[in-house]
């Protein structure tokens, strides 16, 4: 049985984490806070876990499907304020974030805010919430995107919310990287060809000489996912 | 009990049309919803919101035409429901001037009113269309010659903190996530407070000075239990998923969106709030 993009995108970002790195995710996060849940429960048990709530640290028992929820404070060893991790960015001492885009372009620059003008859009979007300083202040950026195709990964963008230092950016069909300001595949997830990539891409891609396949979760994995999110919210961005 | 307290209706009637309105909590999470429906059943007109992740909240306040600008990080229903119907559709039709912030630069904005200072600088954010969209300025470190994006003073007119715990006095106790509140407490000119519980100033002190805002900060204190529902507060009830999903269906139609607010913001006995769908 083939792996959900879920379970591979939220596989594919926890095995970004390094141990021992503070990590901060936002509203609307249900794939990195699996992944964090993930990496710390495998390969990172020293990783610090920040979210929005100001908890540090924490043991959730329950996933709640806003990533906002007091469950996400569950076991913290220390609560501040969402401020206070913001101001931790602005210093240059958070290591990661995941944050997302509606619309993401070649150089890793993306767009929570508007289709159409800014003043009048043809679509609202929420908004970048903590991006446009989060992405450029972090020392990197993870993105992820639930769907890959032309009007998510776009030659322009109808407007910048962020850009920064967007490292890694996660999606159902590969792992893509930056390099020297560009975004490349990194691997394909199981089944994907390079081709196909490029034709759900709106911008062109540089083929690497090697691109591998990015490895499925292990039935550790696969185990850990189920225990950390047995109702499957990890799923909701696909509904 | 004496002191501040007074009802709900009174407190709220106290905000001027054309108000800046600060709003406790986070998506879903110790909005003050009370007071929130309170401002429509008064009909309120052109106000600001400021909050930097607003959920329920500002999309009512959209949708009941209560808001006519929202300086916003976020608004939206995270991945439960997605987009926020009534304030996307207001900002499509025109209806509505989205001051879209980054969350810290509503951070700094407050924080520029609590130091009264007219604008504090940010670090980073440089290539984001925010900056010429919402025709932000940048300073020039006088020391360093380095650029900074000046954030202007956003200084609310009142802030609306539902907390756990009050005293009369307006001494207020938030457990948990106090998300911006403490700022917007400081920031604003007025500070009104709902709480799920008023209890004597002994309660608080006896425990260890548990205020989280001071009363001195505050003007009114109301008492209203289960006053952030349909959103959380912590400890005490968990986000109302069915009326949520129920108001976001009816937000797909406009007379039913019409029949959904008169059932449940309306009626004066929708006051209560949390009589489950």
């Amino acid at each position: 049985m083939s792996d959900h993009p879920a379970d591979l995108i939220a596989c594919s970002m926890a095995r970004l984490l390094a141990d021992g790195e503070t990590v901060f995710h936002g509203v609307a996060s249900n794939l990195p806070l699996v992944a964090i849940l993930l990496a710390r429960a495998t390969h990172a048990p020293g990783l610090v876990y920040l979210n929005i709530g100001g908890a540090v640290d924490a043991r959730p028992t329950r996933l709640p499907k806003s990533t906002v929820d007091p469950a996400l404070a569950d076991g913290a060893v220390c609560r501040v304020t969402l401020a206070d991790f913001f101001d931790l960015s602005a210093r240059r001492r958070l290591d990661t974030v995941f944050l997302s885009g509606a619309q993401i372009d070649l150089h890793g620059n993306f767009n929570l805010s508007v289709i159409g003008p800014f003043d009048r859009p043809k679509v609202r979007l929420p908004g970048g919430a903590g991006s446009a300083l989060l992405a450029s202040t972090a020392r990197r950026t993870i993105l992820w995107r639930t769907r890959h195709d032309q009007r998510a990964f776009v030659e322009s963008l109808d407007f910048v919310s962020a850009c920064g230092n967007v490292e890694w950016v996660v999606t159902p069909l590969a792992v893509l990287k930056r390099h020297e300001g560009s975004l490349r595949p990194e691997s394909l997830h199981p089944g994907v060809t390079f081709e196909a990539l490029q034709e759900a891409t709106g911008f062109e891609l540089a083929r690497p000489e090697a691109l591998p396949t990015t490895a499925p979760p292990t039935d550790e994995e696969r185990k850990t996912i189920e225990a950390i999110d047995p109702e499957g919210n990890r799923y909701l961005e696909f509904a | 009990m004496s002191g501040k307290v007074i009802a709900l209706a009174d407190a709220v009637a106290r905000i001027d049309d054309g108000a800046t309105i600060a709003l406790s909590g986070n998506t879903f999470h110790r909005s003050p919803t009370a007071a929130v429906h309170e401002l429509v059943r008064q009909g309120k007109r052109g106000l600001r919101v400021v909050k930097t992740a607003g959920a329920y909240d500002v999309d009512l306040l959209a949708g009941a035409g209560s808001i006519d600008r929202a300086a916003v990080g976020y608004v939206g229903f995270e991945a439960l429901f997605g987009l926020a119907p009534n304030y996307r559709r207001a900002a499509e039709e025109g209806r509505l001037v989205v001051e879209e912030h980054a969350c810290y630069t509503v951070i700094t904005g407050l924080r520029a009113a609590i130091q009264g200072v007219p604008f504090l600088p940010v670090a980073g954010m440089f290539g984001s269309d925010l900056i010429p969209a919402r025709e932000w300025k940048t300073v020039f470190d006088p020391y360093s010659g380095e650029e900074l994006v000046a954030i202007p003073r956003l200084a609310p007119d009142w802030a609306i903190i539902h907390v756990h715990r009050a005293d009369p006095e307006g001494n207020a106790q938030i457990r948990g996530s106090v998300f911006e509140d403490l700022l917007m407490a400081n920031a604003a000119e007025r500070v009104m407070v709902t709480a799920e519980e008023v209890v004597p100033p002994e309660a608080l002190r006896a425990e260890g000075a548990q205020a989280t805002v001071p009363g001195f900060l505050v003007d009114a204190v109301v008492h209203a239990p289960r006053g952030a529902w349909p959103c959380s507060c912590e400890g005490l009830y968990p986000v109302d998923d069915a009326y949520l999903s129920a108001y976001v269906e009816a937000s797909k139609d406009e007379a039913a969106y019409r029949e959904f607010l008169q059932a449940y913001v309306l009626q004066p006995a929708a006051l209560a709030g949390g009589e489950p769908l």
